[in-house]
């Protein structure tokens, strides 16, 4: 369906890039990203780049991104068809995980805690790093995670958005072909 | 491409809309996030809540069952399945739960224990249990928002008042993580403590009503009840107080539906067809041993 795009920006994309915007490739996603916020700690293998194929798989017209550190290109930007919209009010934000956060998201409404944002962190690496404990839905009992190019006040940030149940902000991790999800839910503690 | 249509019948803008509303329904558990629920082939009531959540999950490499009141034949579960088969050109369909990753069932949760890598779809007729106390879904959403469910748990009084019990058989409230309950959909009570730390992930979809939601894995599932009136599941025990046993596979440790035979008795089998196919086998097999 968006072959066209592909002819006119980008004639010489390699074949591996094009697989994330077909349907099957991102239905194999799907089923990953899906199991991260099912069970946050656990780590998710794509296979591809993992930031683009997850805004791909998850993104269309149908509702808002920002892209607050201006991470994409604009042929990527162009393809993914997205409305985009200010970081304070959009469903779904990119942003760098290294420096502290510069933007209060969207943590929806009482009514509509689902319109609270989604934060895409791109982070150096997941599972080394700076170690977490995680508690919470999805977790049994707990868990520990390392993450690598995660500033701490993305955690503190994650604390104090989401301290007002129902309402608040998930968080995905991405580094190259891994994912790992933060959702409201979860309680993360830094082990030192 | 069979039949001309997209793989899973819906469009890929439809698949992406249902897997966004997925994700916020397993970050805030139990909430019942808004859906716009495409026109499917078959009429609403059908399962088509449960249907368009397995057609936004599913790929080539699935091995899906579908189950209806615990049986893989009867005619809720066959269309279902001709028409995920008929759509979803190369996925596998079985009847055997250990060989599913994905299940898609109407008014039973499987005996046996889901894996971790299997996927529960439910479909959903009723999706909010506070309809029964409040009709207007701007305010049952702020109720709902504030974990407000002083109503609900004064209707399962006043049962107790009435009945010396809660009278709900099926569609039990069960409150997830401390938060939000839901309307479990119409399972058993026999079923609602599988909601309780399960392995698996539970979806929820309710069609008619536009809602998809969800029940982590190990995540807290607590059917509503008093201190003094703890939740029970149904008895399966006789007048001597015997637990009945299923007169097709001898398990005693199952669902059983009842049946009248022609003399007007009564005879109890297993409701979950492919557990009490395994506990004929497996009981076959011993015998089979002893004999040998």
């Amino acid at each position: 369906m968006n072959n066209h795009l592909n002819t006119t920006l980008q004639p010489t994309l390699p074949t591996t890039l094009l697989s994330i915007w077909q349907a099957d490739t991102q239905q194999r996603a799907f089923r990953k990203i899906m199991n991260a916020f099912a069970r946050p700690g656990v780590i998710e293998t794509l296979e591809s780049e993992a930031l683009l194929l997850t805004l791909a798989t998850l993104l269309d017209g149908a509702t808002t991104f920002a892209d607050f550190d201006g991470i994409l290109s604009e042929h990527d930007m162009a393809r993914l068809e997205v409305a985009t919209a200010t970081a304070e009010q959009a469903r779904f934000v990119l942003t760098h995980g290294e420096a502290a956060p510069a933007f209060t998201p969207s943590l929806g409404t009482l009514e509509s805690p689902d319109m609270g944002a989604t934060i895409l962190l791109k982070i150096q690496a997941i599972g080394s790093g700076h170690r977490l404990k995680l508690t919470g839905p999805g977790v049994d009992g707990a868990c520990e995670v390392a993450v690598n190019g995660l500033h701490p006040a993305w955690i503190t940030a994650h604390q104090s958005w989401n301290s007002a149940f129902p309402l608040g902000v998930d968080f995905l991790l991405v580094a190259e072909h891994q994912v790992m999800a933060l959702p409201r839910t979860t309680r993360i503690e830094g082990i030192k | 491409m069979s039949a001309g249509y997209n793989f899973g019948f819906l469009d890929e803008h439809a698949k992406k809309e249902v897997r966004r509303a997925i994700l916020k329904a397993i970050s805030i558990p139990g909430y019942q996030v808004p859906y716009s629920s495409r026109e499917m082939p078959m009429g609403r009531g059908f399962g088509t809540g449960g249907l368009q959540l397995t057609l936004s999950l599913i790929g080539a490499n699935d091995t899906l069952k579908v189950i209806d009141q615990g049986s893989d034949d009867s005619v809720n579960a066959v269309n279902l399945r001709q028409f995920i088969e008929m759509t979803c050109p190369g996925i596998d369909t079985t009847t055997h739960l250990s060989e599913a990753t994905l299940i898609q069932s109407r008014h039973r949760i499987p005996e046996t224990p889901l894996k971790p890598e299997q996927v529960l779809v439910l479909q959903v007729p009723y999706p909010d249990p506070l309809v029964v106390v409040e009709p207007s879904e701007d305010k049952r959403k702020i109720m709902h928002g504030e974990a407000d469910y002083a109503r609900l748990l004064v209707k399962l009084y006043e049962d107790i008042v009435k009945f010396d019990e809660i009278t709900i058989s099926h569609r039990y409230p069960t409150r997830i993580n401390d938060h939000y309950v839901i309307d479990p959909s119409p399972i058993p009570r026999w079923d609602v403590p599988k909601l309780d730390n399960s392995p698996a992930l539970v979806l929820f979809g309710a069609g008619r009503e536009k809602k998809i939601y969800a029940v982590p894995p190990h995540t807290k599932g607590e059917p509503l009840a008093f201190e003094d009136v703890p939740f029970r599941v149904e008895s399966f025990n006789d007048a001597q107080g015997k637990r009945r046993a299923c007169a097709r596979c001898g398990a005693t440790d199952s669902f059983l539906d009842e049946f009248m035979n022609e003399d007007g008795s009564k005879r109890y089998q297993c409701s979950d067809s492919d557990y009490c196919d395994e506990t004929l086998q497996a009981s076959k097999m011993t015998e089979a041993a002893t004999y040998a």
